[in-house]
């Protein structure tokens, strides 16, 4: 099993260095360059001009340069953003990264939480009202053009209702006087989402290790016990006001991105979960006397996931499109909005290291779903 | 031999059950009675589609969902099994009845190891629940019991072969000691050699455990493998039954006639093949009178009018058929 994330580790390795050499390249085939940029500004004589190719090395034949790069870039050394002289892209790309992660991490959980829930009671209800009613509005969620969507749901919680934000990332009202910069308070936050993830990831663990009357009590109480506990800490923090804030931002952008991706997948969950109970061995613990719900959860839906880890890969292709729309309709100051504007204000570096890191999250998500399906699937994990 | 009180272990009682289709009923099991004492064997056989899966699956009562019991009884030590609620018949699958199915090499969830599947259902029926230590000792003596290295225990379905599979089935088939093992078409899919082998281990088994036991096959032969009472069924309907020997040496059912000499006998001597011409009957709309007359050599007018009586030709020997007498003695053909 090392040996196979190992093995994936170097392939993404290779794929990264492949990817961002292309990237590079198709960027630099872009017409115009910083000079022409520079060359706008009349003061500027063609000596000048040369001078400032020469000195960012433009002059060079395009191959060294994209070698350059991208062995740059894996020092971690993604170059200058020309919009925001002197940062550097990475300190840039650095602040917003956590937001997008935030978002999209968030967003993805809990699609796919809600949606194979769901999608599970669907097929196991096959044929009642709940079913029909549910696939019409997973398909029309699915359907939808985002965008749309989007403001719609902007528009009708934020301003019809008034219950969120408009947009944005904070209140800047609410933060004069606060101890420390809005972005602190967010690694804080999310570093103790991270720790929230590991408590419940071991309580699950530790309920599947016990016996099963012992398991099934810490699977029933452990979660919502840990869920208090974490509100708690922050209820009593001094930064309780601030954090509110933050999450009262971030959570209309994160319900309108997970209520698009869940509909895919509670109609995926139906579909796999369908097949599932067809299966024979449905049958064999339907003749065993398993409960129902034994039946559904154990045996059936624990097979429809396969496919819907899949899809996690499929998902991803979503972070870039998704991400652009959200973080631009939201107002959202995520990597998603940086792209945007590198890519309108012509600042190579800062876009190129953008659509960089894009790819990397790429890659890692692949990775994830890969080695988690391994998991799920002792198929695959034992051959 | 029965039970004290004289009661037998199973009894079907004229047991009727059609299926609910758009084109119409589809009458899978038409009058159907047999019993069955503790530690005997039945087999039941015939042609695909004649009803034994609805049978066995009614045993279970894990038929489809448009299946509809329209009269009849099935008794399980007196308690009839189609009056009870779903929750009790829950607990009482596994426990009193098992199975093992027709394609029972992908009766196995691919997720989990064999072990725990087994595992899973004495957690269910056993009470007092035994301990890990208990329940391993129990799993490992039955994986030796069908021929099974008990290490397998621990392994993943995919890692087994189609015979190694099917043992651990029988196997989980017997976890629980149930009082009654149906076991449908259990070998079919598997090449002839491990049939046969698990065949003769499913036989020493159940004598070694008198374990009662109901096999069903299309095959004739394999049948008489196993079991000591023979059960033809033809178009839903049982046309013979009888002890294994009676019915091999002196079947009183053309159909069952058909059956054994269309069936190529590899110890016995060489004989001409009598093929059974046609197809069985359509059950959406079933012959009247025998449901066999338009497949059968010796077919008369009574025959397409009158439906004979499943009734004894010789004690103990009973057929459904006007000209029993005619049938001929099969020869040849091994036990
Ligand atoms: N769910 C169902 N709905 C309608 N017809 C069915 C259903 N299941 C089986 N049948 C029909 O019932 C008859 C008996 O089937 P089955 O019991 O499977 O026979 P066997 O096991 O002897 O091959 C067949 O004609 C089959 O097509
Ligand atoms: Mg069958």
């Amino acid at each position: 099993m090392l040996k196979y994330v190992a093995k994936r580790l170097i392939q993404g390795l290779l794929l990264l260095m492949l990817f961002l050499a292309l990237l590079y390249i198709l960027l630099d085939a872009q017409p115009g360059d910083i000079s022409l940029q520079l060359s706008a500004n009349p003061r500027l004589p063609p000596e000048a001009q040369e001078i400032v190719r020469e000195r960012l090395g433009l002059d060079q034949p395009l191959l060294g340069r994209t070698v350059t790069y991208v062995l740059n870039f894996f020092q971690g050394d993604l170059g200058l953003s020309f919009t925001q002289y002197p940062r550097t892209v990475g300190s840039v790309i650095l602040e917003k990264l956590p937001r997008t992660i935030l978002l999209f991490l968030s967003a993805t959980i809990l699609a796919y939480y809600m949606g194979f829930a769901l999608g599970k009671v669907m097929a196991w209800r096959r044929g009642k009202t709940v079913e029909t009613g549910l696939t019409l509005g997973g398909v029309a969620a699915y359907t939808v053009f985002y965008p749309w969507f989007a403001i719609l749901m902007l528009w009708f919680w934020g301003f019809q209702f008034g219950l969120f934000p408009l947009g944005k990332f904070i209140d800047v009202d609410e933060w004069t006087g606060a101890p420390m910069a809005a972005n602190r308070v967010f690694m804080r936050m999310l570093i103790s989402l991270g720790i929230l993830g590991l408590v419940l990831g071991a309580v699950s663990l530790l309920a599947h290790r016990l016996p099963p009357e012992r398991g099934e009590q810490v699977a029933r109480y452990g979660p919502p016990l840990v869920l208090v506990a974490f509100l708690a800490f922050w209820w009593l923090s001094p930064l309780r006001s601030y954090v509110a804030d933050i999450a009262h931002h971030t959570l209309l952008p994160v319900l309108t991105l997970a209520s698009v991706q869940f509909a895919g997948v509670m109609l995926l969950t139906r579909a796999s979960m369908l097949e599932t109970l067809k299966e024979d061995y449905i049958l064999t613990a339907r003749a065993k006397g398993l409960p129902q719900r034994d039946i559904r959860n154990r045996h059936a839906a624990r097979n429809a996931l396969l496919p819907v880890v899949t899809s996690l890969v499929l998902a991803l292709s979503f972070v870039i499109g998704g991400g652009i729309l959200t973080e631009g309709i939201f107002s959202w100051p995520g990597i998603g909005g940086q792209l945007l504007d590198a890519t309108l204000t012509e600042d190579i570096p800062l876009a190129t290291g953008t659509l960089g890191v894009i790819g990397i999250i790429a890659l890692v998500g692949h990775l994830i779903s890969d080695v988690l399906y391994m998991y799920l699937d002792p198929r695959i994990r034992t051959s | 031999m029965a039970t004290p009180n004289g009661r037998k272990l199973l009894e079907v009682d004229h047991l009727v059950m059609h299926y609910k289709t758009k084109k119409g009923d589809v009458s899978a099991i038409e009058d159907v009675s047999f019993s069955l004492a503790q530690g005997e064997s039945l087999g039941l056989v015939g042609e695909s589609g004649c009803g034994k899966t609805s049978v066995a699956m009614s045993l279970m009562r894990l038929a489809a969902d448009n299946a509809r019991y329209l009269n009849g009884e099935i008794r399980l030590d007196g308690e009839d099994l189609l009056a009870l609620s779903e929750e009790a018949m829950r607990k009482r699958r596994w426990k009193s009845i098992a199975m093992v199915f027709q394609g029972a090499m992908n009766s196995w969830n691919p997720v989990y190891t064999v072990g725990d599947q087994i595992e899973e259902a004495i957690d269910l029926h056993i009470e007092p629940r035994p301990t890990e230590k208990q329940i391993r000792e129990r799993m490992s003596r039955l994986f030796e019991m069908v021929g099974l290295n008990p290490a397998m225990l621990d392994r993943y379905p995919h890692e087994f072969s189609g015979g190694m599979r099917q043992r651990a089935v029988i196997a989980m088939a017997l976890s629980c000691d149930p009082r009654l093992i149906i076991a449908d078409e259990p070998t079919t899919a598997l090449d002839v050699i491990v049939q046969d082998q698990i065949l003769k281990e499913l036989k020493k088994i159940q004598e070694k455990l008198g374990m009662t036991l109901i096999y069903i096959s299309h095959d004739i032969a394999v049948i008489a493998e196993v079991t000591d009472t023979i059960g033809v069924m033809y178009a839903g309907k049982l046309v013979e039954y009888g002890s294994t020997l009676e019915v091999f040496h002196r079947p009183k059912h053309p159909y069952s006639y058909l059956l054994l000499s269309s069936t190529p006998s590899i110890t016995g001597p060489r004989r001409k093949l009598a093929p059974l011409e046609g197809e069985p009957a359509n059950l959406l709309d079933p012959p009247s009178g025998c449901r066999f007359h338009p497949r059968c050599p010796f077919a008369t007018e009574i025959c397409v009018t009158d439906e004979p009586p499943l009734e004894d030709k010789v004690p103990g020997h009973k057929a459904a058929c006007w000209h029993s007498d005619r049938v001929p003695v099969t020869i040849g053909v091994a036990v």
